[in-house]
Formats: structure tokens, sequence, C-alpha cells
């Protein structure tokens, strides 16, 4: 401010006239380095864009993927870099070793974003036999514990061989598919469910289409060569994805990739290809993009293993899953594969068996199975249609029941966890093994088993039929899903009603308030990922898409198995609130660990001897400095070359407090001689607008003062002597502006605070922004910032972003029209010279509220109306 | 509405990219608003362009990842060749290390697809007038 006031002083001074040839060469140069100066700005608004955009992501209630962290970052980066750019350009290299920073810096950003992931292994394929939990990083997560199974618990599983990671890799690097999909995720508006659908289709066709090495086929070939044929002289292999990542704690990845079954021999590259494309399946994209997991980190294995064509086949949880204190075992059983379970495609059995004191069967739930799937002779499944006794018949005896608990309660106790594993029995009575991994346990909902009193408009539409897939309650519109393409319309907030728990239903939890299906049990896939997400979930409910009618508002309760006419909030009340699902996973804590780089302001007080380019710690920091450094720069011009045309002009007002003018292009409406401008010459839109809000309403002068908020100015004037100057001359100082048609900034002193106000307003609608900057006070601390907090709200409920440090204010709007934008400059304006002085009333509550009421009332009746 | 803050004389785009229907699209808008636009679909066909100098080019949108000369070495040359022509990156890759490696050998912007047409445009313009500028600078010392 000092220098600046210098600078004005010398221009006033130490006028000469030019010569014209001069004077052409200066304008040229003047109007290169406001061309400089603007682009500066552009950058400097641009990566405040990006850096709000991450702050507000990082509250965790937005789901994000790494293409946003990627393009948030390189989109910093590349701002930031052009500040410095044309920062150099008009100091003459004064800051180089700000370049140094911004090297360092980035260079810890880039460390953050490195996928860490490093194949050790070469092996393409192995056979499963060899494999066990600790060749993870080589199997995938699935076929890690099937093979730990097999091999260290000698429980049956069929035979096979894995395709590895280090195939998948192979099949990638072969294709240069990944970049050729990161490509694609970029370039993709993730906005819409229906962009998502052409994204998930084109990733895949790219995969489908991609060739796989020839290393790879004769390492497959070689490991089918290996295993025995059916009797029918034929290969039949199911081909069971196993992705690096999955089944991390509290997560399922359940149901989101393919398995392909009965794959004869000549099928079998075409169907990994099937596999590895699953990734980009709409389900899997949009799951991984709600929990937060990296595209990159996902490696998909492939586990090739002998088809078992199944009497009867389902899967067991070792523990109750939605009551933590219910150690039975839960088997779900239907005939055929055990697909009908997995698919929720049809209702199944129930077995419950109780460990203590001894293993047996502690209740049963038989249902009216309509339909199974089975193995076509050659290739594929086919769904058959149930007839006579077999559909009421028990798919399972009770000693088979038995059997398969000993089989979950062995798992478990080897894996120390609940386990949920995928079981089926050949036509010869054999118990298999098709996968196990951890179960996610929920706690019993406390209120289970007491229903709230239910208002009488708000009738039973459904109650004790149908079981709990996933406990709470939630209320929404019925809208009733049936074919794929129903997920493109699906609402936000609304309840999903279907004949069928069909896994490609996931894809709509997060936008689904609760779930309701005719068919399916709470171990299919579509009930897993309702219980990670805390949807409420009732399955087998007979008839539901009968009784509820698309549109209808209805309130779910999962615990109680209950569904109402209307929105209960008695019922409402004790639904838990839906956790954060990104926070701790892998691509928030990518994101925040790179915003250390990025986000925190160190720099505040451009007057501190710290304020240097050494002690830019962040991304922030170095846009702070080179922003407060180019508005000298420009002022600085004057000074270098001494020309008046581009000096600065006093404002011909008769007021005490001096206002100060420099003309960066077009800000007057003509040429202005001399060393006064009027506010009639003034061109320039954001500083009339401001200039009106100052003006609009007559200052009723200092607020009442009591003995303590004297005394505290008194003393905060003697301990401060930055503010010494004010006491003396406090409507002496000089405000400065510089102007062009479109643009303004203003440093001033008004009162005893100093602020900093910037703004464009142009028809470019996406690049105008108004920010305001203001710090300290004459009060003590508690009222300073205080009136930090007074202001703070005010701006706040009229649409600006604020942001408080210590007692700094911080407040940007951006992106309005210019009618919004010229209204905010007009507040500013009525704000800089109304709350002057206000923290000496900070202390006293009743002024406070007659202060708020006043300002709110001019701003509203008189700054907002006069457009 | 206010009026645009700098008039900007309209000017001559040259678009380099592989995908073929991408330069399309974007030459049909550009000349929706008036602005001459052409297009080629490799970084060798942009370099013969202008060496041939029948189309006066004022601003380049280079693609990054390209089959032949890729987007920074055709940057390198161009660059080399006529460093008053000003070139915008245009990535459909996001990655830090390359969008330094283009803004350090001098180009006017990196921007990322899916590029909004509006903020595409100020960037032209913008680089535009700097080239403007610097051309009045070279005459005029």
């Amino acid at each position: 401010m000092k220098r600046l006031r210098q600078y004005f002083d010398k221009l006033v001074s130490r006028r000469r006239p030019l010569e014209q040839v001069d004077a052409e060469a200066l304008r040229l140069d003047f109007r290169a380095r406001y061309h400089a100066f603007k682009l500066l700005l552009a950058a400097n608004n641009k990566s405040l864009e990006v850096m709000a955009d991450i702050e507000r992501v990082l509250e965790g209630s937005y789901p994000f993927g790494m293409t946003f962290v990627r393009a948030c970052s390189t989109a910093l980066s590349v701002n930031v870099f052009n500040m410095i750019k044309y920062l150099d350009q008009l100091s003459h290299g004064k800051y180089k070793d700000l370049y140094a920073r911004f090297d360092h810096i980035q260079a810890r950003i880039e460390t953050g974003l490195a996928h860490r992931r490093s194949v050790s292994h070469q092996d393409l394929v192995v056979p499963f036999e060899t494999v066990n939990k600790e060749m993870v990083d080589l199997v995938g997560n699935k076929m890690a514990n099937l093979g730990e199974v097999k091999n260290r618990l000698g429980i049956q599983t069929p035979e096979g061989f894995i395709v590895t990671v280090a195939a998948y890799e192979a099949f990638l690097n072969a294709n240069d598919l990944q970049t050729e999909i990161d490509t694609h995720f970029q370039a993709a508006d993730t906005t819409g469910i229906s962009n998502l659908y052409a994204l998930s289709s084109d990733v895949q066709q790219l995969i489908l289409k991609a060739e796989v090495p020839a290393a790879l086929e004769n390492a497959i070939r070689r490991a089918m060569a290996s295993l025995k044929p059916k009797k029918n002289g034929r290969l039949s292999l199911a081909l069971r994805s196993s992705a690096l990542g999955e089944d991390a704690p509290n997560t399922s990845f359940a149901g989101q990739y393919r398995s392909i079954l009965n794959v004869g021999a000549d099928s079998v590259l075409e169907a990994y290809k099937e596999v590895v494309a699953s990734k980009y399946a709409i389900q899997a994209i949009l799951y991984r993009l709600n929990r937060g997991f990296r595209d990159e980190d996902i490696a998909m294995c492939v586990g090739c293993m002998e088809m078992v064509d199944a009497h009867a086949g389902g899967v067991m949880y070792s523990c109750n899953p939605v009551d933590q204190r219910d150690d039975a075992i839960f088997i779900n059983a239907a005939w055929g594969l055990p697909k009908t379970v997995v698919d929720g495609s049809d209702a199944c059995d129930l077995f419950v068996v109780s460990r203590k004191p001894l293993m047996q069967i502690r209740h049963s739930e038989i249902s009216v199975k309509r339909r199974k799937f089975d193995c076509f002779p050659e290739e594929g499944v086919c769904r058959m249609e149930l007839t006579g006794d077999l559909r009421k018949k028990p798919a399972l005896t009770e000693a088979q029941a038995i059997e398969l608990a000993t089989i979950a309660v062995r798992i478990e106790a080897h894996y120390t966890v609940p386990q949920d594993i995928e079981w089926a029995i050949s036509h010869d009575g054999a118990l298999y093994i098709l996968q196990c991994r951890p179960l996610q346990q929920l706690k019993a909902a406390a209120s289970s088993g007491s229903i709230a009193t239910v208002p009488e408009e708000n009738p039973v539409l459904i109650q004790g039929q149908g079981i709990t897939a996933s406990p709470g309650t939630a209320f929404g519109k019925v809208f009733p899903v049936q074919k794929s393409m129903d997920i493109l319309s699906f609402p936000e907030g609304a309840v999903l009603v279907a004949r069928q728990a069909l896994p490609v239903w996931a894809s709509l939890l997060s936008r689904a308030a609760a779930v309701v299906t005719e068919a399916g049990g709470f171990a299919g896939h579509l009930a897993n990922v309702a219980r990670e997400f805390g949807v409420p979930a009732i399955f087998s409910v007979p008839r539901a898409l009968d009784i509820l009618k698309a549109g209808d508002v209805i309130t779910v309760d999962a615990d109680n198995v209950s569904i109402f006419k209307g929105k209960i909030d008695a019922i409402l009340g004790k639904a838990p609130v839906r956790g954060n699902l990104m926070s701790g996973s892998p691509v928030f804590t990518t994101l925040k660990e790179i915003s250390r780089w990025m986000i925190p302001l160190y720099l505040l007080d451009p007057n501190s001897a710290d304020f240097q380019p050494r002690n830019c710690k962040t991304l922030h920091d170095i846009t702070r400095f080179a922003h407060e450094k180019s508005v000298s720069e420009m002022f600085n011009f004057g000074k270098t070359h001494d020309f008046s045309e581009r000096s600065g002009k006093q404002l011909y007002r008769h007021v005490p407090m001096q206002w100060w003018i420099l003309n960066l292009d077009d800000g007057f409406k003509h040429a202005v001689k001399g060393k006064y401008v009027k506010l009639e010459d003034i061109a320039s839109i954001p500083m009339l607008a401001f200039w009106k809000g100052y003006a609009a309403v007559a200052w009723e002068g200092p607020p009442p003062i009591d003995g303590k908020g004297l005394l505290s100015v008194m003393f905060g004037s003697t301990m401060n002597p930055a503010l010494a100057s004010g006491v003396r001359s406090r409507f002496a100082d000089r405000n400065y502006f510089m102007i062009s048609k479109n643009y303004c900034s203003l440093n001033s002193r008004l009162g005893y605070h100093f602020s900093t106000m910037e703004a464009l307003v142009s028809d470019r609608v996406s690049e105008n922004y108004v920010s305001f900057q203001f710090k300290g006070g004459a009060a003590d601390d508690s009222r300073r910032i205080q009136r930090v907090y007074f202001i703070r709200d005010i701006l706040f409920e009229y649409g600006f972003r604020v942001d408080v440090r210590e007692d700094n204010l911080m407040a940007r709007v951006e992106g309005g029209n210019a009618a919004f934008m010229t209204d905010r400059l007009k507040i500013l304006g009525y704000l800089s010279l109304h709350t002057r002085q206000l923290d000496m009333i900070m202390a006293n509550p009743a002024l406070v509220r007659h202060y708020r009421s006043k300002i709110t009332t001019d701003i509203d009746q008189v700054i907002m109306s006069d457009a | 509405m206010l009026a645009r803050e700098v008039t900007v004389d309209r000017f001559t785009v040259l678009f380099v990219d592989d995908e073929t229907d991408f330069v399309e699209s974007l030459i049909k808008r550009m000349e929706r608003r008036n602005i001459k636009a052409y297009g080629v679909h490799s970084g060798e066909e942009a370099l013969d362009l202008l060496a041939a100098a029948e189309i006066p080019v004022d601003v380049v949108v280079l693609d990054v990842r390209m089959q032949g000369m890729n987007g920074i070495e055709t940057l390198k040359t161009l660059k080399k060749r006529h460093p008053l022509i000003e070139v915008v990156m245009l990535s459909g890759h996001a990655n830090l290390a390359v969008a330094k490696e283009g803004m350090e050998m001098g180009a006017f912007d990196y921007l990322m697809k899916p590029v909004d047409l509006d903020e595409l445009l100020y960037k032209l313009e913008d680089a535009f007038q700097k080239k403007t500028l610097n051309q009045a600078r070279t005459k005029n010392p």
C-alpha cells in the first residue's frame, strides 16, 4: 500500500512531455502488459474455481473418480503455471524463483497421483491347485480365497486355472487400452446416467474388439489342455471375475462383474474378454464412483473353473447378515445352478441352522420355486420353468443343509470372520464351494419389532410379507423398474419397485430411497449392495408391483417388513443418516493427499517480510503471491515509464476521502486530461456498480460507542502502529481503483480496515466474478472477529462463498450474469461504507441486531430494488 | 447485454486432431460464429499446411495423442518455425507432466476434452489478441 502511494505521488510530481514515438511504444507496451494482466486474472479465477471444486468434493457428499482428480490437478497446475508466466512478463523476470517452487510442488502432486500397482509376477496363468490367500496380488481376492479353501482346508472346489493380473496387464499393454479407456472417461460427460450408459458401452466395445496377445492365448490353451473333458468329450468351464481390490474391508463389489457359465474351449478367449469388459458395466462404473475406487487399482483376474452342472445351488452366510448377535448359518437354496439365488431372480428356500448346542435346523422356509437355471449340453445356460411337485419341494435335504453349515463354520473359523459362500451340489451329490468372501454384518435395528404409531390417514399397504434384505426406513415416490432402460428415467429419491432383485438395479442404489421386490433373497447381490449403501430393502413381497402404484408416496419400514401409504415422520424419525461412502476410499485419500499441496493458504499478509516466492508452500500460495504482485506491477508501469496517460487520476469529488483511479484500457468514456477525473467520465461497469452501492444510502456516522468499545479502539490503535495513521486521518485515506470497461480492482482503507475488491463483469458470463478480501479492525481480537462473522453472514445470504481465517475474510461469487454481478458489487459498495467501525458495537447484542436489520432492509429495499 | 471487453477481429484457426468427426464438428461450430476454421488430422499435415503459407493461420488447436508426430513434437517444431502463431493444446488425457512440457514449450494454454465451446472460443480470442500484440511489438520494437 505504501509503495502504491509513493508511486502515485511520483506520478503526480514527475510528469514530462513524451515524444510521439515514445508515447506510441509505451501505449503498445502498456496494452501488452494489460493483456498479460488480464490473462493472469483469468488464470487466477480458474485456479480458484478448481480449488473450490476440490474443497467441495472433499466435504464427502459427492462421488468422484480419478478422472476428476487428474483433470482438476492438471487444470490447476496449468493455470498456476500461466500465472507465473504472466507475472514473469509483467515484472521482467523479478520472481523467477516461483518456477522452482512450482516444480517442487508439482513433483509432490505427481507422486501422489502415481499409480502404485507394480506387477512383480510374470505368470500369465496359474493352476488352481497352487493358489492360496497369499497370492491375492496375482490372482485377485475371490480366487485367492477359493484357492485357500481348496488347498489349505481341503474343501472340494472345481478344478481349473486362473488368468492372472500379469495377463491383464499384458492384455491392456498390447492394445494400449488403459490410455484409451482414460481418454474415453475424460471426454465423457458423466453427469447423466444416459451418458454413463454410452461410456460403459463404448469402453466395453474397446475391450471386446482388442486382441488377446499370442503369449496369453498360448498360456490359456496349455492350461485348458491339462483339464478333464466332460463325459461328452467337451471341456466346459465357468469363467468368474476375480478383481484385485474386490472385497476390500467394508466393500462388497457384489455382482458388479460378470461370471460366464458353461463356456466351451473355443469360446474361452472371447469369454475372457467379456469378463474383463464387465469391469466397465454400468453398475460397476457407478459402484466404483460412489465408493471412491480408482479405476486403475482394479485389475481383472479371471478364474477358469470346470463347470459344475448343479442339481441344486445357492448362497450361505455363516452368520445373520442383518443381526450381529445371531450366529446361526443362513442358507438360501434353489434348484439347478446357484444363479437363481445370486441374481435374485426367483424365490428360494431358506434354511437357518443353529450351531449350538448341536448343529440343527432352527427354521426353514420352503418357497414355491418357479424356475431354475441348467447347463445346455453344448454351451451356455438356460432358464427352465419348473412344474409339478418339484416347485414346492425343498432344494436341500436336512443332511445337506447341515453339511453345508458345517463347511461354512469351518471356513469362518479359518478366516476368523463371517463368510458369504456360494455353493453347488452336482447331480451325483458332490458338494462344491464356488466362491467365498467376508460377509458384511450389520447391527440389528434397535427398533426391530416395535412399530411406531401410524396415523389413520396412512393405511398399511404391506405388512409381514417379505424379508428384510437391508434394514432401515425411508420414504419416496414409487417408481417401478421392469426393463434396463427404466434406469435412465429413475428419479432421485424414489422407491425402486421391481419384480426381481436383479444385480443390474444396483446401479440405482445411490439414487434410490428404498427397494421393494417381489422375488429375491437377502443373499443376492442386490441385497449385499443395498446393505452396503444403507438403502432399506424388502424382498420377496408378493404382488408388490400391483399393490404399490407408480407415483404414490410410501414409507418403507424394512426393519418391520411394513410399507405404508404417505410419509410417516414417526417411522422415519428413527432412520439412520447414510454414511459418507467416499471418505477413506482410495480416490478420496489420493485427492486429500495431493490437496495438501494445492489448497491451504499460508501467505496471508502481503505486508509481511515472509511474503516471498520461497515461502510458497502450495499452489494456492503461488496464486496469492502472483496476484498480489501483478497488481503492484501494473501500478509500477507509470513509475518506471513516467507516462501520464497511464497514470492515476484523482476522482473529483467534494469529500475528504481520496479516490485514485488508474485506467488500464477503456475505463474512461473518452480521453481525460489533467489530474482529475469526474464520475461521469467513468465507463467501468463494475466500478460504477460499486460506487452506486457506496453512495446509495447516506452514512449515519460512527455508531454510538460505549466506554468499553472506545477503550478497545484506543488500545488497538496504541498496540498496532499500522492503525495509527487511520486514527489520525481516518477520512483522508487514499483508495485506489484500477479499471477497464469490464474490470475493476479496488485497494482501500475504509475506516479502520484494509480491503481489496476485484471484479470482472462482461458478456463472458462464465468468466465473471466478484471477489472481496478484508482484514483487520481497531477493536480487540474478539470484536474484530465478530465483525468479520457479521459481514460473512450478510455476504453468505446474498450468494457469496465466504471463507474466514483468523481476522481475514475472503468472499467470492462467480459465473453470474451482468445484472447479478452488478447487484453483488452494489452490496459490497454499501457494506464498505456502512460496516466501518461496527466492530465497536459487537459486544452489544441489541445494537448488533439493530444494525443487522438496518443493513438487510437497506440492501433489499434500496440497493437491490433499484434494478 | 454488455459489450465485449475488447472487440476481437475475426481470426483463423487450425484444428489438428486425428478424430475426424471431432474436427469437423468444431469447424462447423466455429463457422457458425464467423470464425474461419480449418482442420487436419496429423502433426505432419499441420506443419506442411503452415509451411505452404496459403492460409494465414492465427491460432492452432493441437491434440496431444496422435498417430505419427504427437502434439508435443508438433508443438516444438511449430513454435520453432512460426513463433508468432499461438497454440492451444486440447488433450483427451489429463496428464500433469505432458501439460507442463507443453506450457514450457510455449503453448498458450492447455485445455482438456470435453471442452465447453464458449470457453474454447474465449481462449482462442485471447490467444489471437496475444498474437496481434506480439506482432505489433515485433514491428515496433
